[in-house]
This record gives C-alpha cells, sequence and structure tokens, in this order.
C-alpha cells in the first residue's frame, strides 16, 4: 500500500471523526457559552430580573413564523432613561444615534430546507423555555435544543394523538 | 518484510495531531450569520407575514387589477385583484412577469451620460442640472414621446409638455387605429368596443387573437369561457377565420383557412348571406347595406377567398342562428394590412346586420387610447425630428427603434435631434441611441394610476420601496424636477406623488360619497381604484364605407407577421420566464422559428429546425423552420417580439426582428402601420440554426390524453371518447383485435380480493380519490397499502378539477407556477433535451388541423397526486411518499437523486435538478441580483441532483390552514388557491378539498365530463380532468 495513500486515508477519517466528536460534545454539552454579541445583553436581567414577557420584545412569536429580534427603537423606548450610564447601554445609544443596525450573532440556525414556524407553536400553548432552555437564566444565549430533525420529531410524535394541540408526521410540514 | 505496516507509530502520531488539527482550521465554523433589526419597526410589516397591495399592472397598455405579493419588503408574486373589474382576478403570463422587470439584472443603474460609444455614470444632480439647461434653452423645439399613459401621468404630461413648449406625442404599435377609424366611419365612435363574449353563442374571429394581445385579453378569456361553456342549447361555436391558426383560433370548433388578406370578403359575403335571406333582425339600413355587399356574393366570395360558396352560406346561417347573440371580430395585427379598416367596417357591417351591437358589441367600457398619435402622426414627427424641428426628445415607455419597421426612418430622424433623453429603467434600443439616460423606476415601486377603460379609475401603489441598487426616480418626479431646473412652472404638486393625490380630488368628488378625502384614498389605495357601472353607449349605422375586392397578391408566398402572447409587441423579452415559456403555437423557445406548411417544406428540402431564408422586398432573415398543418401552404408566419440589438442579456441578440421584412405600407383608410401584406420569397438557408422545441410531438397517438365530448352526446347525458372508445386505450385489445368485454379480471385471488374492512369502516380522508376504474378490475389497493399512523388526524384530500373545455392555453398559469415556486430558468439548450424545470406544462395536441373542423387540444399538466402513486413505490430513501392529506410530498433534503420515481411517472411531472441553478459562482445559475430578490422564502431553493415537482403550492396549503387556525375557524373552500388556480383567466383550474363534500373541486370531480388521464394505469389521481365540449358547425346549426 502506498504511503501516501494511507497518510491521506488516516487524515481524513481523523478529521471526520473529530468534526462529529467535536460537533456532537458541543451540543450536547449545551455549550455553556453562547456566540459574544456586539452588545452584551443580558436575558437574566431582562427576563429573568425584570420578568419581562418573551412576547413584549419578540411579539412576532406569536404572530408570524418567525419570532422577530425587537427593532431598536424598542430598546430605546426604556434606555433613553433606563440606566442610561451603563457602559453597554452607552454602546447601545451609541448604534441608535449613529443610525446603525447591531449586528447580532444569529445563535439559532436551520437550513434553508426546513422551515420552522413559531406562530404555531406559540398558539397552541408551548412555552418559549420548551425549546429554548432557561433563557432566564441566561447571561449570554446559547443554543439550548440541538435543533436537529430526532430532536423536532420526538416531540411531534408525542404529541400525535393530543387532543388540544394534534401535532403531524407529515415531512411536508417543515420541508416544502 | 511486510508491507502492512506502512509508517512507524511515531509518524502515526503525528498524522493524527495533523488531521484534528485540519480538521479543527478547515472545518472551525464559519462565520455566523448576523441579524439585523429594524431601527424603527414599520407599523406594517412583520417579518414572516405577507403583505398584499393593490395596484395595476402596466405590462401592456389595458391595466389589469392586479394584487402583489411582498414579503420583507420585496414583491414576490403578482396576481389578478379578482374585484377590479379588468381581468377580474385573472392575470396573463406578461403580467406575472412584471416581477422580472422590477428585479431586471439589466436594469440601468443611476443616469447615464453619453461618452463616445460608452456610457459615463452621474448623478442625478448633475443629469438634471444638464437636461434641464437643455430643456430650458430648446424652448418650443421639444418633443416628449411616450407610450400610452392615462390619468394622472398623462395630465401632468400634457400639462408639463404645454408649459415647457414640448410637443406630446403617444405612441404604441399596437394602436387599434384600424378599429377606431372603422367605428368612426360605421358607428360615428372612434374607439375599441368591450366585446361581450359571455353574452355570445357564436364567435366568429377574422384573424383576431382576442386571447392572446387584442383588446382586454384577459377579461374576454373569461367571457370566451363562458360561452364555451355548456349551454342547453348546445350553441357555443366558435369559428376562427385566418391563414394561420393562431393560438386564439386553436380554440375553435372550425378553421376556415382563408387566403391571406381576403378576410373582408368573407365577412362582408356572409353579411350578404344575411342580409339577403334576412336572416337578421329588420333594419332600416338593410336596402343600403344589401347594396353596399351586392358585389359579394358567396360565389365571388368564394373566388377571392379560397372558401367554398356553400361555406359562405353554411357559416353565415350558423352565425345568423344566434342573431343577436352572435360576434363577429377583427382588428388584431395578424389582420393589420393594407386593407385592416375596411375589414373591422366589413365586420361591423357584419355584426350589425345580424343585430349584435348593443348585445355583443358594447360601447359601455371601451378602451382608453384617448389621445393616442396614429402611425400618421408618428411618420409626421418622424419627419419633422429629420428636419431639424426638435432640439430636445424625451423618451419614455416606448421603444420605437426596436419596435417600428426601418422603412419609418424613426432611427434616422432622431439621430437628427440635437439632444436625446431617455427615460426608461432600460437599456432598450431606442435609449441606445439617446444622450442622456434618466431611468424611470418601475410601475411596481412607483404611485401612478391608470384609467384604462371608461368608467375605471385604476390606482398603481408601490409594492416595496425602489431597488436600492437602480437609483433611479418614478417618471413623473423627473418631468417636475426637470421642469424646476428649466425654470419652467405649472400648477402640477412638488411630487408625481403630490400630484397624483391633488388629480384625484375629481374621483373625490364623484366617488367620496361623504367621506374624507384622506379616508376615501386609504380605501381607494386598498381597492386598487374606484370604477363604476358603465352605461352603454348605444350606436346606430352611421355609415357604409364603400367596399373593394381585395387585390389579388403577387408572389410566392404570403407573410404573417404574428403578435406574441410571450413578449406583446416585444417588450416582454428581456424577461426570462417569457423566454422561457413556450409558444402555445409551436412549443418553441427562447427564439425565432418561421411556421411553414410540412408541404411547403418538403418542396423547399427542408425538415424542422433546418434553416430557412424568407426574403422580402425590405429585407431577409434566415431562421429555422418550424413545420405546422395550422398554416396555408402558400403562407409563412413569422411572430414578432424577439430580435433585439439591446434590451438585456435576456432578450439581446435572440432570433430575428420580423418587423425587417415589412416593405413600406400602411391601412389604406386609417393610415395605420400595415404589419400584414407583405409577399415573400422561401428558400433552403445554410446556417445551422437552434430551434429549441419544449414538445416536439404533438400526436396524441389515440393515448385520449386529452379528451373531448361531442356536445350532443353530452346533452343526451352521454359521455365522450372516455366512455365511446374505451376498448381504444392501449392493451386492452384481444390478440384478434377485438375488445374485450369490461370484466377483465374476475377470477379471485389472494391478492386481488378488496381488504376485509369492518363494518361501518370509513377510509381515511387521504386515501380519497373520484377515479372509478371503467373496467371491474379487482384490484388489491381500492385503498392504500397503509393507513399510516399519521394519518388519524387528517381531515383533507386536496385534489384539483381542470375543465379542458375553459382551458385555452393561454398558459399564465406556467409562469404563475415559475413565480411561486422558486423554479429556475434553464435556457434552450437544456430545454431541448427535455430538462426544463417548469411544474406545470400545457401540452398541445393537435388532432385535426388541416382546415374545416379543427381539433386542438390544450392539457394543463403536472403532478397528479395519485393515490397509487409509481414514484412513491420506487423511491429506495422514502424521499417522495403519500402524505395524510393525499398529496404526493417530495422531500428535498432525503432525496439522493436517483431519479427512479421520474422514470417510473406516467405523467412527466417530475423535473431533475441536473446543474446548480442556484449557486452563483455556476453558469448555470437562474437567479443573477436581483432577480434572486423575487424568490419566495416559503419555498426551498433547490440545489443539484434533487428531483422535483408539483406539491400543489403546499406552502399555501399550510398559510391557509394557519390563517383559519388563527382565526379559530374551519377552512373555507375556496380559500386555498395555488399558483396556477388563481392565476386562471378563465378559471379552468379548481382546487380544494376533495373530502369536503360541498367543494367545488368534489363537484367537479365527481360531476360530468370527468377522466382521468393515463386512466388504464390506475394510478388513482387526484387530478381529475374535465372533457373538452366538441362542437360541431357543419350542420348549420346548435345540434
Amino acid at each position: 500500500m502506498n504511503k501516501t495513500i494511507a497518510a491521506v486515508l488516516v487524515f481524513a477519517t481523523l478529521a471526520v471523526a473529530s468534526v462529529a466528536l467535536s460537533q456532537s460534545f458541543s451540543v450536547q454539552m449545551g455549550a455553556n457559552k453562547g456566540p459574544a454579541q456586539p452588545i452584551k445583553f443580558s436575558h437574566k436581567i431582562h427576563a429573568g430580573k425584570l420578568q419581562m414577557d418573551c412576547r413584549f420584545c419578540h411579539y412576532g412569536a406569536y404572530k408570524s413564523q418567525w419570532a422577530n429580534i425587537p427593532a431598536m427603537s424598542t430598546c430605546m423606548g426604556c434606555h433613553k432613561i433606563a440606566v442610561a450610564d451603563r457602559p453597554e447601554i452607552i454602546k447601545l445609544t451609541g448604534f441608535w444615534d449613529r443610525g446603525e443596525q447591531i449586528p447580532w450573532v444569529k445563535v439559532h440556525t436551520l437550513p434553508d430546507h426546513v422551515k420552522f414556524n413559531h406562530k404555531r407553536h406559540v398558539q397552541s400553548g408551548f412555552q418559549c423555555q420548551e425549546c429554548h432552555g432557561p433563557v432566564q437564566e441566561m447571561d449570554v444565549v446559547y443554543q439550548y435544543s440541538s435543533l436537529k430533525m430526532g430532536w423536532c420529531v420526538s416531540c411531534h410524535r408525542q404529541n400525535l394523538n393530543d387532543q388540544k394541540r394534534p401535532a403531524t408526521m407529515d415531512c411536508l410540514v417543515c420541508h416544502h | 518484510m511486510s508491507d502492512s505496516v506502512v509508517f512507524s507509530r511515531r509518524d502515526f502520531l503525528k498524522l493524527v495531531g495533523v488531521g484534528v488539527a485540519g480538521a479543527a482550521a478547515g472545518c472551525a465554523k464559519p462565520p455566523a450569520d448576523k441579524l439585523y433589526p429594524y431601527l424603527v419597526a414599520p407599523d406594517d410589516i412583520l417579518p414572516g407575514v405577507p403583505y398584499h397591495y393593490a395596484s395595476t399592472c402596466r405590462e401592456c397598455p389595458v391595466g389589469c387589477g392586479i394584487v402583489v405579493r411582498a414579503r420583507e419588503g420585496r414583491a414576490i408574486k403578482i396576481e389578478g385583484n379578482p374585484k377590479h373589474p379588468i381581468g377580474q382576478g385573472g392575470l396573463c403570463a406578461r403580467g406575472q412577469s412584471g416581477l422580472q422587470g422590477l428585479y431586471d439584472p439589466d436594469r440601468v443603474k443611476s443616469p447615464m451620460v453619453r461618452n463616445g460609444a460608452t456610457w459615463k455614470n452621474v448623478t442625478w444632480d448633475e443629469a438634471i442640472a444638464m437636461v434641464g439647461e437643455k430643456l430650458a434653452a430648446a424652448k418650443g423645439k421639444t418633443l416628449l414621446l411616450t407610450g400610452l399613459e392615462s390619468g394622472s401621468t398623462r395630465a401632468l404630461a400634457s400639462e408639463w409638455a404645454a408649459a415647457a413648449g414640448a410637443r406630446l406625442v403617444m405612441w404604441e404599435p399596437f394602436g387599434y387605429e384600424a378599429v377606431k377609424a372603422a367605428n368612426a366611419k360605421t358607428f360615428g365612435l372612434a374607439s375599441v368596443p368591450r366585446y361581450a363574449f359571455e353574452n355570445a353563442r357564436c364567435v366568429v374571429s377574422f384573424g383576431t387573437d382576442f386571447l392572446e394581445t387584442f383588446g382586454q385579453p384577459v377579461s374576454q378569456a373569461r367571457g370566451f369561457a363562458a360561452m364555451r361553456a355548456k349551454h342547453e342549447d348546445g350553441a357555443g361555436h366558435f369559428i376562427s377565420v385566418e391563414p394561420r391558426l393562431s393560438l386564439t383560433g386553436a380554440n375553435a370548433d372550425e378553421w376556415v383557412a382563408i387566403k391571406p388578406g381576403a378576410e373582408l370578403s368573407l365577412a362582408l359575403g356572409m353579411a350578404h348571406v344575411i342580409l339577403n335571406e334576412n336572416l337578421g333582425p329588420a333594419l332600416g339600413e338593410r336596402g343600403a347595406m344589401l347594396s353596399a355587399v351586392s358585389a359579394f356574393t358567396p360565389e365571388a366570395v368564394a373566388a377571392q377567398t379560397d372558401v367554398k360558396a356553400e361555406d359562405v352560406q353554411r357559416l353565415a346561417r350558423l352565425f345568423a342562428k344566434s342573431s343577436g347573440k352572435s360576434l363577429a371580430i377583427a382588428g388584431g395585427i395578424a389582420t393589420q394590412g393594407p386593407n385592416a379598416t375596411a375589414l373591422v367596417a366589413a365586420v361591423n357591417l357584419l355584426n350589425y346586420a345580424a343585430g349584435n351591437v348593443g348585445s355583443t358589441v358594447l360601447f359601455d367600457r371601451p378602451l382608453n387610447l384617448d389621445g393616442l398619435a396614429s402611425y400618421a402622426e408618428f411618420a409626421a414627427i418622424v419627419a419633422e425630428m429629420a428636419n431639424g424641428a426638435f432640439d430636445v426628445a424625451f423618451v419614455h415607455g416606448t421603444n420605437p427603434a426596436y419596435s417600428t419597421p426601418a422603412w419609418t426612418k424613426f432611427a434616422d430622424g432622431f439621430g437628427k435631434v440635437g439632444f436625446k433623453v431617455s427615460l426608461s429603467g432600460t437599456l432598450d434600443e431606442t435609449a441606445a441611441l439617446c444622450d442622456v439616460i434618466l431611468p424611470s423606476a418601475h410601475a411596481l415601486e412607483s404611485w401612478g394610476d391608470a384609467q384604462s377603460a371608461k368608467g375605471v379609475w385604476s390606482l398603481q401603489q408601490p409594492s416595496m420601496r425602489p431597488l436600492p441598487m437602480f437609483d433611479s426616480r418614478p417618471f413623473g418626479d423627473t418631468l417636475i424636477t426637470l421642469a424646476t431646473a428649466a425654470n419652467v412652472t405649472g400648477a402640477w404638486g412638488a411630487t408625481a406623488f403630490d400630484d397624483l393625490k391633488a388629480r384625484w380630488k375629481a374621483q373625490h368628488a364623484r366617488f367620496g360619497n361623504g367621506r374624507s378625502f384622506d379616508l376615501f384614498w386609504d380605501e381607494t389605495v386598498a381597492a386598487g381604484g374606484v370604477w363604476e357601472d358603465a352605461a352603454n353607449t348605444s350606436v346606430r349605422w352611421a355609415g357604409t364605407p364603400a367596399f373593394a375586392a381585395p387585390a389579388a397578391a403577387e408572389g410566392d408566398f404570403a407573410l404573417v407577421v404574428t403578435p406574441s402572447n410571450n413578449f406583446y409587441d416585444g417588450r416582454g423579452a428581456n424577461k426570462p420566464w417569457l423566454q422561457e415559456l413556450p409558444d402555445m403555437t409551436s412549443k418553441a423557445v427562447w427564439g425565432s422559428w418561421a411556421e411553414i406548411h410540412p408541404e411547403t417544406a418538403k418542396k423547399l428540402g427542408v425538415k424542422s429546425g433546418d434553416a430557412i431564408v424568407i426574403e422580402t422586398s425590405a429585407g431577409k432573415v434566415e431562421v429555422p423552420a418550424y413545420l405546422y398543418s395550422g398554416i396555408r401552404k402558400d403562407t409563412v408566419a413569422l411572430g414578432l417580439g424577439q430580435g433585439h440589438t439591446a434590451y438585456g442579456r435576456y432578450a439581446q441578440a435572440r432570433g430575428v426582428n420580423a418587423l425587417a421584412l415589412l416593405p413600406e405600407g400602411t391601412d389604406a383608410a386609417s393610415g395605420a402601420l400595415a404589419y400584414q401584406g407583405a409577399r415573400a420569397k422561401l428558400s433552403r438557408g445554410s446556417k445551422a440554426m437552434g430551434l429549441y422545441l419544449q414538445q416536439a410531438e404533438k400526436n396524441q397517438h389515440e393515448r385520449e390524453l386529452a379528451q373531448v365530448i361531442p356536445v350532443a352526446a353530452l346533452l343526451a347525458g352521454g359521455h365522450g371518447e372516455h366512455g365511446a372508445h374505451a376498448g381504444h386505450s392501449l392493451g386492452r385489445l384481444t390478440e384478434k383485435g377485438g375488445i374485450l368485454s369490461e370484466e377483465v379480471q374476475t377470477k379471485p385471488g389472494k391478492y386481488t380480493e378488496p381488504l376485509a374492512r369492518p363494518e361501518g369502516y370509513v377510509p381515511p380522508a387521504h386515501s380519497l380519490s373520484a377515479f372509478e376504474p371503467k373496467e371491474k378490475v379487482r384490484h388489491p389497493k381500492s385503498e392504500p397499502v397503509s393507513e399510516g399512523s399519521y394519518g388519524k388526524n387528517a381531515k383533507h384530500r386536496w385534489a384539483m378539477a381542470i375543465d379542458l373545455n375553459a382551458c385555452n392555453g393561454c398558459a399564465a398559469c406556467v409562469v404563475a407556477c415559475y413565480a411561486e415556486n422558486n423554479i429556475p430558468v434553464v435556457g434552450p439548450e437544456l430545454i431541448k433535451k427535455g430538462r426544463e424545470m417548469a411544474w406545470i406544462r400545457i401540452d398541445r395536441f393537435e388532432d385535426k388541423l388541416d382546415g374545416g373542423a379543427n381539433d386542438v387540444r390544450f392539457l394543463p399538466s403536472m403532478c397528479q397526486h395519485c393515490s397509487d402513486a409509481p414514484c412513491e413505490m420506487v423511491c429506495p430513501v422514502y424521499a417522495t411518499y403519500h402524505t395524510s392529506e393525499g398529496l404526493n410530498g417530495q422531500v428535498y433534503n432525503r432525496c439522493v437523486g436517483t431519479r427512479y420515481c421520474s422514470n417510473n411517472c406516467p405523467y412527466k411531472a417530475r423535473s431533475f435538478n441536473w446543474f446548480d441553478y442556484s449557486a452563483p459562482e455556476k453558469t448555470t445559475f437562474a437567479f443573477p441580483e436581483p432577480l434572486n430578490w423575487q424568490l419566495n422564502p416559503d419555498v426551498t431553493v433547490r440545489s443539484k441532483g434533487v428531483m422535483e415537482k408539483c406539491t400543489m403550492c403546499v406552502q399555501r396549503i399550510l398559510e391557509g390552514k394557519g390563517n383559519a387556525r388563527d382565526e379559530k375557524r374551519e377552512l373555507r373552500d375556496g380559500e386555498i388557491q395555488t399558483a396556477c388556480s388563481q392565476s386562471c383567466p378563465t378559471q379552468a383550474i379548481t382546487f380544494g378539498d376533495l373530502a369536503d363534500p360541498a367543494s367545488a373541486v368534489h363537484a367537479k370531480s365527481y360531476g360530468e365530463r370527468k377522466y382521468w388521464v393515463l386512466e388504464e394505469l390506475h394510478t388513482r389521481p387526484g387530478v381529475t380532468y374535465l372533457q373538452k365540449i366538441q362542437r360541431e358547425t357543419t350542420n348549420e346549426g346548435h345540434a
């Protein structure tokens, strides 16, 4: 056997294996830290300490397929006055004054061939935490659930015959 | 030494290290997606929720009412406005394609100034200052040349022209001049009437493509379908008189293959018979009319037209049988020759003699063509330009450098104008001749209005903000800023929008009903306009022109130049959807071709696709030949709309411009430009030519795919072909040629007995099909193999009923499907290989096509969503499967591209992504920026190696069900419409829930005329077809 081919084979196998391993780790260990955001917005303070309803900001969640991230005017509604002297709020005000959009880093990403509909799930009574985890305890939001198809399907299967919120196992509901 | 150990342990560990590091480096997470929030959330937009804006279509001069669907601030789909009187909810293929005009990647990006042979980008301020200075200096020597504008834009343009000392000339190639001239002469009213097809019971068209470009095609198609529906008296005949059978004519019961240019003789001959035999109503003018047509006896007509004398009489009697409810129609471009006005006058006489004027020919809602220049006026302007009468010319919304033949010398005259400014959004042929381009915004991103017909004031509302990559301005705004720069003042508003609103005070006074203007405005914008029932202007016969027999033609072949259902006069040619949409006569795409009779081809020694040279006194072109039985042997036809020398990547250098063949000529009475009447020589060409046929075979080979039912059988409650020759279907003949008795498989067996079911068993909804096998076959799957645990909650069975009697082959559905489902355009070479991606196609079958009784059938064909689907059982990865609501699903991410499903689909309903049409780096990329802005975010853009097909717009089904759940109610029948059923001008496609016995689709699927394509395969389709009603015209009357 040619040494080069063997070397390439070992390299490729290990590369694939280590990717698989690290990916599944990062998913399973919940990746305690989410991505660093341009402003250190804390859900722990807003949703936890201040007990704000998730839908106060993410108002699309019950009427659109997307939960939506709030407009900066929503932030400024309070922060024009509230704790306006804190460094992170000064950053926010800076963006606002410059008329610049905050480049939030996306935490939850689905591939293009998956269509998830927030409205359907929220309207049938799901709590945001069931999928997004204890957001009210997160200083930095991270991806709590795997968002893999098996994870979706297991819940759908459990609720297949639910009287109140019957789920469907039809592929086309998400893949169209 | 063994070969098994190839490197030492140390080497191995090194490799491990490198491998892991490589994986970590190479597979580091790609830069994370960013989410950008709004600074201030708009009140009316919630991302993820579609919004709909009522507006007006500006793709042709008609101005149908439309509703534009927008997502996240982008227009993604255009549909007809069901409440609007023009279009009534339908929209043609050209209208659907308006989006590709908006997102045309070749739109002009900013104002440009000519810099030798190239262009230099300038800012608006620079351009306005420069043009304003020229405008101020050219006082009195300015020309403003536009397409047809009605309503506020015209008012603004004419006030602007008056103030700036400019001449406003509105020019449309298809200007209805002959119709106006003839109606002025015969009815004293120079306008284009509304043809009330819905009131008619017999229609004779003299070469007029009323389902394609003439008049108000969408509304007319709706009325025509009503005329062709089942009537208890069996009436509803349609006879097409033309030398080359058009798409409109393909729907006729009889094709009268008349000598080109002699149509008027037949109209007068028919009138002669009706008047002579007193078959029409009593008329005071009868004597005068009879003397006017006295020369046109059936025998004389026969000599002039190639139509037998007895046929003239027969057609006249058939026409008169529906007297008062018949309709003759003329005036299309395909008859606009040297005697165009005489033909329309003759047809007017025929209508009048049969008592149709006031019942089927109505002047209640005539097209609004006020102010449109005649060709004579246009030619005068060209002459003035050539004489240096104009220092500055502005052009907007018209492209005469392309759309007028060379002999009009437009380009020469235009070249003599000192300073030429184009206000076009695209770099078309006329813009290419200009010195400055001030790009106008597209109609879908600017305010405007149209008064397309009497009694209709239609508003044009922007459906999105102007595209950022194109620095364009609305036409009206450019006019106003130019005036300001040139110190020209007028009573107009500060912006075009202010001006529009101010002018609508007049409509407020009329339709306000006590509402404040703001409330009236908001409600009108939401509705798409205001309209009122217009009273018919009744007309009397005003005078009979002297009719002369058509001159005998000389030369080898008559050249028929045909208007295009896809491109209109050529303005649609820059839209890839329309280029890829097969011409519904030849089924060819992406180019030009000449239609010649197969016998003509034989004489010339050419086969389909071979080059032929067409030569007239004006010029010659070389095009591939398309062999068409629907054309006379002494005629050659060439379509308009192709052969652009500019106008963007999709239009440029495709095919030939038929206008190059037109020798100088005008209609004698109206002065209209003569498109017909040229004589041509044909010869074999030498070039290798590309004829790209999407459907080369137009013979059904007795497969009974598109079926008909004779009207007599229908009225007797019988069956059409299905019942009459069921035995002729494939595989049902005995060896000796006899037909088997009905019960062919009666032997009981383990696998042929129906499944045992408990008493009171209700099959699940998804297994429903209206299908009933003709033979009593014992078939194991009278119900699906598995009900599936997932099917328990399902309540629906989505299904379609397609009425072939209503389908006229206009193909609006095809473009609607492209728009809705992100279908890529693949180009001519792949189409030729059968790799088109369309999910719905209109098959054209020519069962009888040689003059006389005519039988052309159109079959909209898409995935049949079979209950026993052949595709599902061969997919090795379950990528295609049956859903709990009866759909045949296709899961893209599961598909591995074996293509077994496509091989096993008897309907050719599936298309495979041979290439990466969605990858920007590939040459096959179908959505160059900003065409990708149009993509529907609710539909996955498929990638290479994936099979796809019609989903019955499952995204719309989910949206409809979601809306019902939001409102906590049951679904309403008709609430969910697929893209094809919504766009259909004749409502030939009905979509709905077969499991709902009250639904329209249920009624049609279980009603009369039903059949299934390839039903002998027992696929139990979810699509039920309704047979086309076939009417005889030879028995001089109704069945």
